[in-house]
Order: structure tokens, then C-alpha cells, then sequence
């Protein structure tokens, strides 16, 4: 089965986020980054179907120099091949053009099955999966909890509310993967997967090597611009009623602050 | 949050202190690069967050069970453990030939701040493994090789050391454990062992133990002392595993590492346990020195573990706990509650906590580099020379590593106050664990010993010569840096405190007081490590100034103002700038402190010795 990938580096969820001076961006100098948490669901996921039927997992991304070290932690996970778009038209084009060049890189390596986080850790946006498979032309089955495939058709599980819905596909299909960390317990990287990591092949693209114009790609062609980025407001402390009051008199006292301070009731 | 160890530093002493990378001209390194260190440090980490930290509560409340004359270890251990030698990390600093990644053991050493922060109990068993696999590397037969070290190097079996008895702990040559040879060339064991790490578990289907023991006839003393291999199960011919009469019949209850278990373990109760003799007959403690200063060193390790996630919870407890009025509005009722950290004496408190664990950082990786070199060293002058650094730096490691990161442990409890020594918080935990080290792997009392009477001695003190030569060699280029010349001053008053010490120990050593040097061979490791740790915060210091400069240059930050911006909006900036706090804060509040422990030993005051036993108390 031939299984493609697509994944994003983020920030470590740890991070500190903090806005830069421009305030459309964030600061990126000393970040440490990460594979996309649900990307590396997907990662898992491939890994299994291809210990089950056999072919080849490849792993595609776009993005600056740092994020070969993304793709060879793929690698070093168990993923056979790597392409790394990495053309600097694509520093200023919005969500819908990246899209279109992973799309079109991921089609290059004629996959049976695409798959990918259901969002990122980052924009939050979660919608890659979505265009790629519109792109394609192809079906898009989101949300996986589960994955299983007999080569012909795939069957996933996705949560709805009070339960999980069972959707199937033929291949050729895209999946977006949900759930947690506990559900896909993605593996990690071996010693040897590491050093094997080094050896395996990672090919880079440009635009025009997938077919592309970088013309098409200017901020003048994106459809979405960030016009501004803002911290969470600082919550404030919460108010413990107390000032020696019995119970009956914190609760006059709750219901006084609900009713005439936040006016809630 | 990533309270293990600090990765930022641990980078700082790797690339750009000691350049791991430039490991890589040895044909032995020739595989590695930065970019697969920086790889296989993420995943230490990741392992370390997700696998080893979560079962470490619960492994200490838990602890190892004894029942039936087996021992449980805490059931959450297994998943860390099957982990940890899947991905090959046992064996990681080892060659290929023998099962191992060929890491430098540098590297593996970095990777241990994560793992060993996160739970050091888990680490025992493997940690004890690789100690008795690499007996097995460097003096078993081949036959022994084939069946026992390749399934240690692997995980599959775990491996012990059996040293002490009652009456034979740090007087190892007092042993009594008896080995009588077979017609068939093996030995029969008898005798019991105390106090043996990880001697007993389920963990492993076999444990291989290290038996030291005499055999018939054999002279009195360490000079009698042959090493066995004694697995608790024996493998047949058609490979069916055979009891070999080792029982375990005890495990002791202890003050911290609870899910690590120390047993008591009986050797051919019944006359059917057969060992294997390592080497030769009465060559024991020379194979099991061999093995000696990397056991050592991962001790002195565990105490920079436990300092490491000590340091960086006490950190985060600071800056979050409200608590207090700032400093300048103390009087004022009104005034805002702040997070301790503004407060001037936890200040302290926490710069105590980072230069002391950044300069036992790289201490301890400053000692694994040295093993790198010689191991890759192609030149037996180059060999010579660093391993001559090796034996001295061990016992200052092992002996710094568990002193400084037992008081580092302890700060962070003050730091936390009620609250740290309350089980409620973690921080309790790090110091039960971490007190062990001071003691365990020859006390911090034999590593000064050793030192003293040892390694000063050793080619007519050449070792210390070559150590001051390199030390010389490296501070040449930070004497030219202006910044730093208040701390270069401070340094080298108190290195030549150490050495006035030195040659004082060595007049002494030549008379009938030659008991003064062993009356205060402590406090003179003590300074050593002080000094030691002075200098590599003194170079570190150097580096990251000239890094700072850069990024002050790099932003056209010429004064006070811009400067101050830079430090608050760019993380490099404030970690070089952190690294220049920590070593002066270090060298003005340890190191000048160097001269009065000196005339402390010089003193030779003798009240210790002269005083007669029950003038102590009248008890």
C-alpha cells in the first residue's frame, strides 16, 4: 500500500508563545519544534497499515531548513522516504496555496491513502485535510479514532457526540486523525531508527518541480492574511467569599455578587 | 511542563562547550553529527516526559514487594523499562560489534539527565545491567560472551554486582563469600550478599550476577578476591533455563529509590550454585576497578538528577507561588501579593540551585568526554593523557555529583516551604532519592580516599600536573576577555588554595602525621570540586559572553535600555546571560570561600583524632 503523510512542524506544546514586535507573528528564535501531535498520529497509523499490507510510507512537509529535522524524526519513526517542499515563494502564501503544493507532492508519489492530523497545534485552523481532498478529487473520511483496512476499502471510527459513527471508503482516500495520544500511541523513535533515519532518501521540491508557478504564490494572491495576533486577556484572581461568614451568609453573599456585580442572574 | 533537565544547557555544554560533533573525526564516531545527537537527545527527553516521569510517584509508593522469595518490583515499570531496551538505549554508548548504537558515551550520559531525572528506580535495573554486561566485554570468554552478554546488552536479561556482606562493605577484602572449583573447570558459590541493587525482580526472566568471592587457598585481603558470573537461572545445552540455588531472602526497606530493590541474596544454600570464573583466579578487584569509574560516574550522574528536576520545580513553584509583598512595599497592607521568585532570598536560593547543578553538569560531561577520547584515541600518548583526567575527575564526580545534588534537593524544599515536605509535592521525593548516592558505589569518604591516596600519588602527581597544564591552556583565552576579570582573580586565588593543599598533603604524607591527609581528605575533595566546577563555569562564562556580545551587536544594543529589551524579548540572550549569572554567582559565593578551607585543613588541627572515644559523649 502506498501511504503518504503530510505533516506540519509546530512549536513543542510546552512553548511559551510570544507575539513578535510585527504583531502577525510569533517569535520564533529558540523555540523548540515538533512533529504536529496529530500528524504524528498519522505517522503511527501509516506505520501500522504498512506492517499490515505491506509498501511504502512517505512523509511530505513544507517549510524553512528546520523542518528536515521533522522529517527525519518521521524516518527515524519507521517512514521509508521523505519530500521536503521547500521553495521560498511559499513563505508568504496562505493556507490554501500551501495546500495546493502538499497536494501537489503528495500526488506526485501516487498514493493509495493520505494521511494527516485532523488540525495542527499551531493556527488551530483544520482545514488541510479537508482542501487536499477536495483538491484530489478525493473522499475524506475525519476525525479517526480508529483505522483498519483490507487493502481495498478503509474502515475508520470517529467520535460524534454521546458515541462514534463507523465511515468506510474505497481507496484512493484521505484521512484526518483525531483523537489523543492515549488512542494512537504513537511509537518513538529507535536508536537504530535514528541512525537508519540518516541514510533514508529526502527529496526536495520546488514549486516549479511539482508544477507550479511561485508567481501564483505572492501576498498579493492570498485569499486569508493575518491582519493581527493578541494574547489571551490575563484572567483574573478568583474571589473566594468568605469574610467570616456562616454558610447561609456566603451563599446570601454568592447570590448578591451574581446578581448585582457580574449580573448573571 | 519540562522540569527534568535543563535541555537548553545541556546543548550549551555539548555543542558548544566540549563540540560532541567534532567526536566525529574518530573513526570511531564517524556516523555521528550534531544533527542525530540533537535527534536522539528529543527523543530521551520524550521518553523521559511520557514514560519514566508519570511512574515515578507511584513506583516510590508503591515500592518492591517480597513475597515467597520473590520480589515484585512496582507494576508500572514495565512499560518504561520494555521501552527503554527496544529502542536500544541500554547499550547506546557501546560498539556494534557487541549490540550497541556506538553513541559517544557523552551523548548517553546527556540522554540519562532526562531518563535518570525522571525516574532514577527505573534506571537501576538497566544501569546495573550495562555495569556487568561490560565486565563481560572486556574479560569473559567467548563462550560466556555468546550466552549471557549479547541478551544483557539487550535488556532481555539483567545483570547484577554482588560486592558486599555484612561484614565486608567498604573493607571489601574482608569478604567470605566461598568459590571451590568443579571437576568441569566452574565453581561452586557459597556465601551471602547484602545490600545487592536490583539483586532479585521480575523485570527479566534471568538476572546474571557479578559475584566477588575467594576461592580455596587464596591470600587474606583484597588480594584474594576472584570475580564470578553466577546467573540466578542457568541456561542447559538445549537452552531450557536450570534454577542455580541463588535465593533471595530479603529486600531491605529503605529511606528513598523504592522501586529499585536491594536484596539479600543467598548463594548455594543447597551446594548447587555454579559460577564462572572472569579473568583469573585473585584478579577480582582489578576487573571489577575496570568497570569501576563509569559506575562511578553514574552515581555522580544520579545526584545531577535529581539536582536537575529539583532546580527546575522549585523554579516553576516560584514563579507561581503568590506570597508576600514585594521587597520595597514589605510595611505596606495594601500592597500586592507577588510570586516568591521576587523575593531576594529565594533569588539566592534558586542561584544556588542553577550554578551548582550547570557546574555538575559539566563536571560529569566533562568526565564522559574524557572517556570518549579514550576511547577513540588512535595515539597512546592522547589515551594516556585522558585517562589520566578520567581518574582524577571520578571520585570529585561521584563525590560532587551526590553531596551538591543531595543540598540541591534540599533547597528546593526550602524553597517550597511546608509545602516540600509535604508528599503533596514532589520535591520530597528527589531528596529520599537522591541520599543514597553519597553513599552507595564506595561512600564519598573512600572516593576522597581514593583520591588522596590514590590518584594525587599516581606517576609522581603527573595526573594533577596535565590537569592544571589543560586548565592553564583553556583560561589563556579567558584572561583576555575584560568582562570576566573579577571572576578570573577570584579563580585563581582558590586554585592556589588547592594546590598550597596539595603540597601540604604531600609534605605531610612523608611523616608520622601522614594521618592528617586522610583526616581531611573530604573537605580537600570538596574544594577540588569547587574549583573544578569554578573553572568550567569560569569558560562557560567566556563562551557565553562572546555569544551575547554578538546578539547585543546583532540588534545595534549599545546601552543599558536596548540591552535590557534584548534580554527580555530574546531567549538566547537571557540564557547567555544566565550562564554568566550562574558563574559569578558560583565563584563570588563558593570559591571565595576556597582560602578558609584551606587554612581549615592547613590548620592541622587534630581535635578529631586526639579526642578519646567516650570524651564524643559520656553515652
Amino acid at each position: 500500500m502506498n501511504i503518504v503523510v503530510i505533516i506540519k512542524q509546530t512549536p513543542d506544546t510546552e512553548s511559551v508563545i510570544r507575539i513578535a514586535p510585527d504583531n502577525k507573528s510569533i517569535v520564533t528564535e529558540g523555540l523548540k519544534w515538533i512533529i504536529n501531535p496529530y500528524d504524528e498520529f498519522a505517522i503511527e497509523a501509516a506505520l501500522r497499515l504498512k506492517s499490515k499490507h505491506g509498501g511504502n510510507v512517505t512523509v511530505v512537509t513544507y517549510g524553512p531548513p528546520r523542518v528536515v529535522e521533522a522529517l527525519r524524526t518521521a524516518l527515524a519513526m519507521g517512514a521509508d522516504d521523505a519530500v521536503h517542499v521547500d521553495d521560498p515563494a511559499m513563505k508568504t502564501a496562505d493556507f490554501l496555496r500551501v495546500t495546493r503544493a502538499l497536494a501537489a507532492a503528495a500526488t506526485e508519489c501516487d498514493p493509495e491513502i493520505i494521511l494527516m492530523g485532523s488540525r495542527a497545534v499551531d493556527y488551530d485552523q483544520g482545514q488541510r485535510g479537508a482542501i487536499v481532498a477536495e483538491m484530489l478529487g478525493w473522499p475524506h473520511l475525519p476525525l479517526a479514532v480508529s483505522l483498519e483496512s483490507d487493502g481495498k476499502v478503509v474502515t475508520i471510527e470517529r467520535p460524534i457526540e454521546g458515541g462514534k459513527v463507523t465511515l468506510e471508503s474505497p481507496l484512493p482516500v484521505l484521512v484526518t486523525l483525531g483523537g489523543s495520544h492515549a488512542i494512537w500511541n504513537p511509537r518513538y523513535a529507535s536508536l537504530p531508527g535514528i541512525m537508519k533515519a540518516k541514510k533514508k532518501p529526502l527529496k526536495a521540491r520546488k514549486l516549479t518541480d511539482l508544477g507550479l508557478d511561485p508567481a501564483d504564490f505572492g501576498p498579493e494572491t492570498a485569499r486569508i492574511r493575518i491582519t493581527s495576533l493578541e494574547m489571551p486577556p490575563q484572567r483574573a484572581a478568583g474571589r473566594m467569599i468568605d469574610d467570616g461568614l456562616d454558610t447561609e451568609g456566603k451563599a446570601r453573599e454568592l447570590v448578591r455578587v451574581l446578581h448585582e456585580e457580574a449580573r448573571v442572574i | 511542563m519540562k522540569l527534568l533537565a535543563d535541555e537548553r544547557d545541556i546543548k550549551f555544554v555539548l555543542h558548544e562547550q566540549l563540540r560532541i560533533e567534532e567526536l566525529s573525526r574518530y573513526p570511531r564516531f564517524s556516523e555521528f553529527s550534531r544533527e542525530i545527537c540533537d535527534m536522539v537527545l528529543d527523543q530521551a527527553e520524550k521518553l523521559a516526559e511520557k514514560e519514566f516521569y508519570p511512574t515515578n510517584r507511584k513506583g516510590d509508593e508503591e515500592g518492591c514487594t517480597f513475597e515467597d522469595g520473590q520480589v515484585r518490583v512496582p507494576g508500572c515499570f514495565r512499560e518504561p523499562y520494555r521501552l527503554y531496551c527496544e529502542g536500544g538505549w541500554l547499550a547506546m554508548a557501546d560498539p556494534p560489534e557487541v549490540g550497541g548504537q556506538g553513541f559517544p558515551f557523552l551523548l548517553g550520559n546527556a540522554c540519562l539527565e532526562f531518563l535518570g531525572s525522571a525516574n532514577w528506580a527505573v534506571m537501576m535495573y538497566p544501569g546495573l545491567t550495562h555495569g556487568a554486561a561490560r565486565l563481560l566485554e572486556r574479560h569473559g570468554s567467548r563462550e560466556l560472551q555468546d550466552i549471557y552478554m549479547y541478551r544483557m546488552y539487550s535488556g532481555e536479561w539483567a545483570g547484577t554486582m554482588c560486592l558486599t556482606e555484612d561484614v565486608a562493605g567498604s573493607d571489601v577484602g574482608s569478604l567470605r563469600t566461598k568459590a571451590v572449583k568443579r571437576e568441569d573447570g566452574s565453581y561452586s558459590i557459597s556465601g551471602q550478599k547484602i545490600f545487592i541493587s536490583c539483586g532479585m525482580h521480575d523485570l527479566t526472566e534471568n538476572i546474571v550476577h557479578m559475584v566477588l568471592a575467594r576461592t580455596e587457598g587464596a591470600p587474606r585481603g583484597a588480594k584474594g578476591i576472584s570475580i564470578f558470573v553466577v546467573p540466578r537461572l542457568l541456561p542447559r545445552e538445549d537452552g531450557i533455563l536450570e534454577d542455580n540455588d541463588v535465593r533471595c531472602a530479603g529486600i531491605e526497606k529503605k529511606l528513598g529509590i523504592h522501586g529499585s530493590s536491594t536484596c539479600v541474596l543467598n548463594f548455594g544454600e543447597n551446594g548447587n550454585c555454579r559460577g564462572f570464573l572472569l579473568g583469573e583466579e585473585n584478579a577480582g578487584m582489578r576487573i571489577m576497578f575496570d568497570m569501576m569509574n563509569e559506575a562511578r560516574l553514574f552515581v555522580g550522574m544520579q545526584g545531577l538528577c535529581h539536582a536537575n528536576a529539583a532546580y527546575l520545580h522549585a523554579l516553576q513553584y516560584a514563579k507561581d507561588r503568590i506570597q508576600g509583598a514585594p521587597v520595597e512595599r514589605m510595611k505596606d497592607p495594601f500592597a500586592p501579593r507577588v510570586p516568591i521568585i521576587q523575593h531576594p532570598d529565594v533569588r539566592r536560593m534558586l542561584m544556588f540551585m542553577k550554578s551548582s547543578t550547570e557546574g555538575m553538569r559539566a563536571l560529569m560531561h566533562l568526565a564522559s568526554y574524557c572517556i570518549d577520547r579514550v576511547r577513540a584515541a588512535q595515539d597512546p600518548g592522547e589515551r594516556e593523557r585522558f585517562q589520566g583526567y578520567v581518574d582524577l575527575l571520578i571520585p570529585i564526580c561521584k563525590s560532587v555529583g551526590s553531596d551538591l545534588g543531595f543540598r540541591v534537593c534540599e533547597t528546593a524544599i526550602q524553597v517550597y516551604g511546608g509545602y516540600g515536605y509535604s508528599r503533596e509535592y514532589p520535591v520530597e521525593q528527589f531528596l529520599r532519592d537522591c541520599k543514597i548516592a553519597s553513599i552507595y558505589e564506595g561512600t564519598n569518604g573512600i572516593q576522597a580516599l581514593d583520591l588522596v591516596g590514590r590518584k594525587l600519588t599516581l606517576k609522581r602527581g603527573q595526573l594533577v600536573k596535565n590537569a592544571l597544564a589543560a586548565i592553564d591552556e583553556i583560561l589563556a583565552k579567558v584572561r583576555t576577555n575584560f568582562n570576566l576579570r573579577d571572576m578570573v582573580q577570584i579563580y585563581d586565588e582558590a586554585q592556589e588554595s588547592l594546590i598550597q593543599v596539595t603540597k601540604f598533603f604531600a609534605l605531610k604524607g612523608m611523616t608520622d602525621e601522614f594521618h592528617v591527609p586522610l583526616l581531611y581528605a573530604k573537605p580537600y575533595l570538596d574544594l577540588c570540586g569547587d574549583v573544578s566546577m569554578g573553572f568550567l563555569l569560569l569558560w562557560q562564562a567566556h563562551l557565553a559572553d562572546r555569544r551575547l556580545r554578538e546578539i547585543y551587536r546583532d540588534h545595534n544594543a549599545s546601552d543599558d535600555v536596548s540591552r535590557g529589551k534584548v534580554l527580555r524579548e530574546n531567549r538566547s540572550a537571557a540564557f547567555y546571560f544566565g550562564k554568566i549569572a550562574s558563574a559569578r554567582f558560583f565563584i563570588n559565593q563558593v570559591l571565595t570561600q576556597a582560602g578558609g578551607r584551606a587554612r581549615s585543613i592547613m590548620n592541622n588541627d587534630k581535635s578529631a583524632l586526639d579526642i578519646p572515644d567516650h570524651g564524643f559523649a559520656l553515652v
